[in-house]
């Protein structure tokens, strides 16, 4: 069950979180997200070279805390995609799959001529897109 | 402004192919809009410097989605850290989804390590504007360097990127150089990588 999807700029600045759970404090989640960018920005900096090639874009499973996985996407413009769920078996390509549908929405959202990079994406169009895409992973 | 070319005229409205994904704007409907940017923004400024940045801002803009864009749709999605890539990806992938092909040469400017240039023999923004004598230098494309500079800024490679006129003997409109200058963290990041 996906509990939190987080866009951040490559400042480091949020520019869409949005959390699907009323259960959890919102605030623990952005946290969480806060966090997992040090995980990235690690990751990016020291590159494994055994493995891993320094320009992938699907960073995988950043760091497992007690109750959610956290995983990373990171795009060509080091915008990062942060994906917060609480499943216990989560696949590989249904992550892939989803980081690949976001994307898709997300260039959908900056396309836009009246969105100012750098600031908060407000489109309620890219809010309703996300939405969907988080309601259809659970089913696959 | 994505694969610009003809309209194909079709007899029978049933003979047209499904659309699929690949978008052709016709040429000249472009050229009346870029015309029309032109004129607009040049009732607004004094001189030919507030012209040309105005255009270069336009440009930027629409190079930071064009980027994000091709980063999408690219298969093999691979974030371009050295030099030469990101420069070979502007030439051939951005100039491709742009103009409908590649551009005509990339070069190593020889005065300075940070210059390089791509040149075209005739801008696509270019081709139905001619430059009073009166306005000197001034070159629509602005709006192209502006483009290259928001793909560069936005993959994390600062620079400054103009564009200018180079007349060659033998042709009658000088031919387009766009010179991209990077800036220093760039060159410095370079020199480390390629250790």
């Amino acid at each position: 069950m996906i509990v939190c999807v987080a866009v951040v700029g490559h400042q480091n600045n949020p520019l869409y979180i949005q959390s699907f759970t009323e259960a959890d404090d919102a605030l623990k989640l952005h946290h969480i997200v806060h966090c997992s960018l040090d995980v990235i920005e690690e990751r990016v900096n020291n590159p494994k070279k055994s493995g891993t090639t320094l320009n992938e874009a699907f960073l995988g499973l950043l760091y497992p805390t007690v109750n959610y996985k956290v995983y990373g996407y990171l795009t060509n413009t080091k915008v990062k995609f942060i994906l917060v769920t609480t499943d216990l078996d989560v696949r590989d390509t249904d992550v892939r799959s989803f980081f690949r549908k976001f994307h898709a929405a997300y260039v959908d959202a900056v396309s836009n001529p009246f969105h100012v990079p750098g600031k908060k994406i407000t489109s309620r169009t890219f809010a309703q897109t996300v939405s969907n895409i988080v309601g259809s992973y659970g089913l696959n | 402004m994505i694969g610009v070319g003809k309209m194909k005229q079709y007899s029978n409205v049933l003979d047209k192919p499904l659309s699929k994904g690949k978008q052709e704007v016709s040429l000249t409907a472009f050229a009346f809009l870029f015309s029309e940017l032109v004129q607009y923004n040049q009732t607004q400024v004094d001189n030919i410097a507030e012209l040309e940045r105005r255009l270069e801002d336009a440009g930027y803009a629409v190079g930071s989605r064009v980027l994000e864009l091709l980063c999408n749709r690219e298969k093999g999605n691979r974030r371009e850290t050295r030099l030469l890539g990101i420069l070979s990806f502007v030439h051939s992938t951005v100039w491709k989804v742009l103009f409908g092909k590649v551009a005509d040469s990339l070069e190593k400017g020889t005065e300075h390590e940070d210059e390089y240039m791509i040149s075209e023999k005739e801008l696509l923004v270019n081709r139905f504007i001619s430059i009073p004598k009166d306005m000197g230098t001034f070159n629509c494309g602005a709006f192209v360097a502006g483009i290259v500079k928001g793909v560069l800024d936005n993959a994390g490679f600062p620079a400054v990127v103009t564009a200018h006129f180079v007349p060659i003997e033998g042709q009658q409109r000088p031919r387009t150089t766009i010179l991209i200058k990077f800036a220093e963290e760039v060159l410095k990041r370079e020199a480390r990588l390629s250790q």
